[in-house]
């Protein structure tokens, strides 16, 4: 029985710790900055939207390489 | 001649989504409906780019049609304009940071967002939606800024720069920094609380003792998360209140929550008793929540701040030898002559130099109607050319200039707003040290009578857990919460619980007058005389050729009494600046405007102390309409309270001395304060707290800021300047004068019971302190009292709003 709860505490505490690092480091990173922007953001998802968001890495990637090759 | 049947339609903009007049209506296919020809091109413009998912976005939004920028955007790429606001990184992309004017939902976000990420050379635009603020990367090799400020504006919006400086930093990574803290605490705690279900069950029903070892173990975890993490923030507070030797609510708050901590600590390594793990961080948690809240209000005042700094002109046009240079304002020199266009502001002081100008000053005087400027008179900063374009001498540099003084008083006003010191916070100075004082000598009293260390250990515990100041700590906020929950129900905001105590005992309201004491609309108060349809239909088609806001009352004031209106095609039209408008129709000379202009033609009116409008066909005066800024309904309400409770009611306005009068007269208020500057209203207010007296400041235009930010509360009408809002302590939501009375009715009453409060814990303190030193209370024992003391402070909070 004991054995069981420490198996399972030690699996809890390993997901809940790994979930609060990664909202420390989101947060940190400034993703909770805009609040409002972050809830609406749920409502806007849509396969274009992601499309987008894809494309705009791509250039995103594109533009860098392109800079570093002219430097 | 053109004859519409003036009617209001229910027909909704395709773009905008709001209503319009079906006469202005540009109807394309079947379903397109535009209200003017700049939605009808953003239209186009989205569908083209297949930006069209907007309007879904959208929903039930509207947005205000495309703003039209004058402002000539080649500017943004003047050397001096990227000097001062383009940032290069390290990869050579160039970063600016903009406020998007026009922004009103989440889908005008996406939209600004898409197009700029559409745009070639556009690296990255973040937009956030609470501030408005735009981060711009992009490749200046590829793309110019101006081009992409056109992007901005050919949808819509406008952009200008702002100064992303050091504190605005600080301010964003202070909030990212409690975000992290209260969201560690807030997980914290609700483990701890979900654990303890199991712990307390197994407290009546029996649980074996590996068990409540482990849960303790749990428990330990969490609570030193929170308390070393999430409370840190008050080992920090406290330690620099100590260095400068002062005791404050933090150490009082890291204390408790230590001492409790320690305590259960003894528990966890097999002491006999309960552990309090869920207290140290519920305790941490419920503070942190508060402070959280104190650092998003004073961003939200910062970034109105920026708002409203980077509507301040960007450069100006300097003449020099009859040749035109476009410069930066700190470039400009005393003695260079600036050009002003229509619709720019001036942005240094000087003296006008043309014979006669218009200037709107109502951001600086609160005076609604556009100001005559001669050669000679002064032009100040900040106010917007109204009439054509004209040139004036700068008798200033920017950073002496009156727009530039203001921005600097308020910033300063804002960062050194004394801070009233709480009475819980004076008490508690002393209560934490006498703690201390007590827990001390109670260990050694009690160790050299009974030379146990544990027992002295554990009475000495009971001491602190039982003075732990939960009651007193939460004495004020807790009434403070109540008391606010009870003025949100009543459209008031205030935006921060301590203003409460410093409402209660204002001795002196100054109030301003327009947009305050009066509706802020100018409205017809009487005709001379009475016209025929075809007159008033020439009547009406002349005010509609004006955009002044007296035309535009006039004609409201027509459309609003009379249903069948024509609009006759007039000639010659011909505004007179300050004066009026002149046209021809079938041969007749129609002139409407002020008693100046009716001078000018011969034609002889009656003096009067109200804005009046008259109206004349081929030089005979036909009628003449008195207008007026009517006094708000609850005034006579308002002055009768203040007078019951014994607060002195001032009116302080910019207005002319004889308006401010009848206006106060007609009001009931007994002292008035006429023809002031913000300064001198700011200096007022200063005035009368050297003097020793307790100040409310009520107003709602840019022109009051200063003052409101020199008062001991400022309180905000809901309709006023955004900057207005954020320097003020009370938001009243709904605009009514009943706001003031409830804010004081309810901060009074809240006052009262923050007092009862401190009282009843304080009593309680003196009543159980002696009992845990004599022995007498167990730990255990003595952590229940002190949640019992807590709950005694919020059941007698909870009857403040019993009575309405």
């Amino acid at each position: 029985m004991n054995d069981v709860l420490e198996l399972e505490l030690i699996v809890g505490f390993i997901i809940s710790f790994t979930l609060i690092g990664i909202f420390v480091a989101s947060a940190k990173k400034g993703n909770f900055d805009d609040q409002k922007k972050l809830m609406d953001g749920m409502l806007f998802d849509s396969p274009n939207d992601l499309q987008a968001a894809a494309e705009k890495e791509r250039k995103q990637e594109a533009m860098r390489a392109k800079k570093q090759a002219n430097k | 001649m053109i004859s519409r049947r003036i009617t209001l339609s229910n027909v909704k903009c395709t773009h905008c989504q709001l209503e319009f007049d079906e006469s202005v209506m540009i109807k394309e296919e079947p379903s397109l409906h535009f209200c003017c020809n700049g939605c009808q091109g953003v239209y186009h413009l989205l569908k083209e780019d297949g930006l069209d998912d907007f309007y879904d976005k959208m929903r039930n939004a509207t947005i205000a049609p495309p703003i039209e920028s004058s402002n000539d955007s080649s500017n943004f790429d003047l050397e001096s304009f990227k000097a001062r606001y383009i940032k290069t990184d390290a990869d050579g992309f160039s970063r600016v940071d903009l406020v998007i004017e026009g922004i009103h939902c989440a889908a005008c976000v996406w939209l600004n967002e898409k197009i700029l990420h559409q745009t070639e050379g556009v690296l990255e635009a973040s937009i956030n939606f609470s501030n408005n603020k735009a981060k711009i990367v992009w490749d200046e090799e590829v793309i110019p800024l101006s081009q992409i400020i056109e992007k901005i504006r050919s949808i819509g919006y406008n952009a200008y720069p702002y100064d992303y400086n050091e504190v605005s930093q600080q301010a964003v990574e202070s909030k990212r920094d409690y975000i992290t803290r209260v969201g560690v605490a807030i997980f914290g705690t609700m483990n701890i609380m979900m654990i303890d279900v199991a712990k307390y069950a197994g407290f009546f029903s029996g649980m074996d003792t590996n068990i409540l070892h482990m849960i303790h173990i749990v428990e330990f975890i969490f609570s030193t998360m929170v308390l070393f993490y999430s409370g840190w923030v008050f080992f920090k507070g406290a330690y620099y209140g100590l260095k400068n030797k002062i005791i404050n609510m933090d150490l009082l708050v890291s204390g408790g929550a230590t001492i409790t901590y320690i305590y259960s600590l003894t528990i966890l390594f097999g002491a006999k008793g309960h552990s309090y793990f869920d207290s140290v961080s519920m305790i941490i948690m419920f503070v942190l929540v508060g402070k959280y809240l104190e650092v998003l209000g004073k961003k939200s005042a910062m970034d109105s701040m920026d708002k409203m700094k980077s509507q301040i002109p960007l450069e100006a046009t300097v003449v020099e030898n009859g040749v035109k240079k476009v410069v930066m304002l700190d470039q400009i020199k005393v003695g260079d002559i600036i050009e002003v266009k229509n619709g720019e502001k001036a942005s240094v002081d000087g003296q006008s130099i043309v014979d006669v100008s218009t200037f709107d000053e109502s951001s600086l005087s609160g005076e609604s109607l556009p100001v005559e400027k001669r050669k000679g008179d002064v032009v100040f900063s900040g106010t917007i050319n109204t009439g054509t374009v004209m040139r004036y001498e700068a008798t200033k540099n920017y950073a002496n200039s009156t727009l530039s003084t203001m921005m600097n008083l308020l910033e300063d006003s804002l960062a050194s707003k004394p801070k009233i010191e709480e009475v819980t916070n004076e008490l508690s100075k002393y209560f934490s040290l006498t703690i201390i004082v007590l827990a001390i000598l109670t260990y050694v009293g009690w160790y050299f009578f009974s030379g146990d260390f544990e027992k002295s250990l554990i009475i000495t515990i009971s001491v602190i857990v039982i003075a732990c100041p939960c009651a007193l700590a939460l004495a004020t906020p807790i009434a403070s919460l109540v008391g606010i929950s009870w003025a949100t129900e009543k459209g008031l905001l205030f935006k921060e619980a301590k203003f409460i105590e410093t409402f209660a005992q204002a001795t002196t309201v100054v109030v301003d007058k327009t947009g305050t004491i009066t509706e802020g609309d100018l409205t017809v108060r009487s005709q001379s005389a009475k016209l025929d349809s075809d007159t008033l239909n020439l009547l009406y088609s002349l005010v509609e050729a004006s955009t002044h806001p007296v035309s535009r009352s006039i004609r409201n004031y027509i459309s609003g009494s009379v249903e069948d209106i024509k609009i006759l095609e007039l000639e010659k039209i011909e505004q007179l600046s300050s004066q009026g408008v002149q046209a021809f129709y079938q041969g007749k000379k129609l002139l409407g405007g002020n008693a100046k202009l009716m001078e000018t033609q011969g034609i002889l009116v009656k003096e009067s102390d109200h804005t009046v409008y008259h109206f004349a066909i081929d030089g005979v005066l036909l009628s003449s309409f008195e207008l007026e800024d009517s006094i708000k309904e609850d005034v006579e309400a308002l002055v009768n309270y203040f007078k019951s409770i014994d607060v002195e009611m001032v009116m302080a306005t910019g207005d002319h001395a004889n308006v401010a009068n009848r206006v106060a007269k007609e009001a009931g208020i007994e002292k008035v304060y006429a023809e002031m500057s913000p300064i001198d209203k700011a200096e007022y207010i200063s005035k009368l707290k050297e003097e020793g007296k307790r100040v409310v400041m009520v107003g709602d235009g840019i022109n009051d800021t200063l003052a409101l930010s020199k008062a001991d509360i400022a309180i905000a009408m809901g309709s006023g300047a955004d900057v207005a809002l954020a320097v003020s302590d009370v938001v009243i939501l709904n605009n009514s004068l009943k706001g003031i009375k409830d804010s004081f009715i309810i901060s009074r009453r809240t006052y009262k019971f923050i007092k009862q409060n401190l009282m009843l814990s304080l009593v309680y303190n003196v009543v159980t302190i002696p009992l845990a030193m004599a022995g007498y209370v167990m730990p255990l024992v003595a952590a229940l009292s002190m949640s019992l003391s807590s709950l005694m402070v919020v059941g007698n909070s909870m009857r403040i709003k019993q009575k309405d």
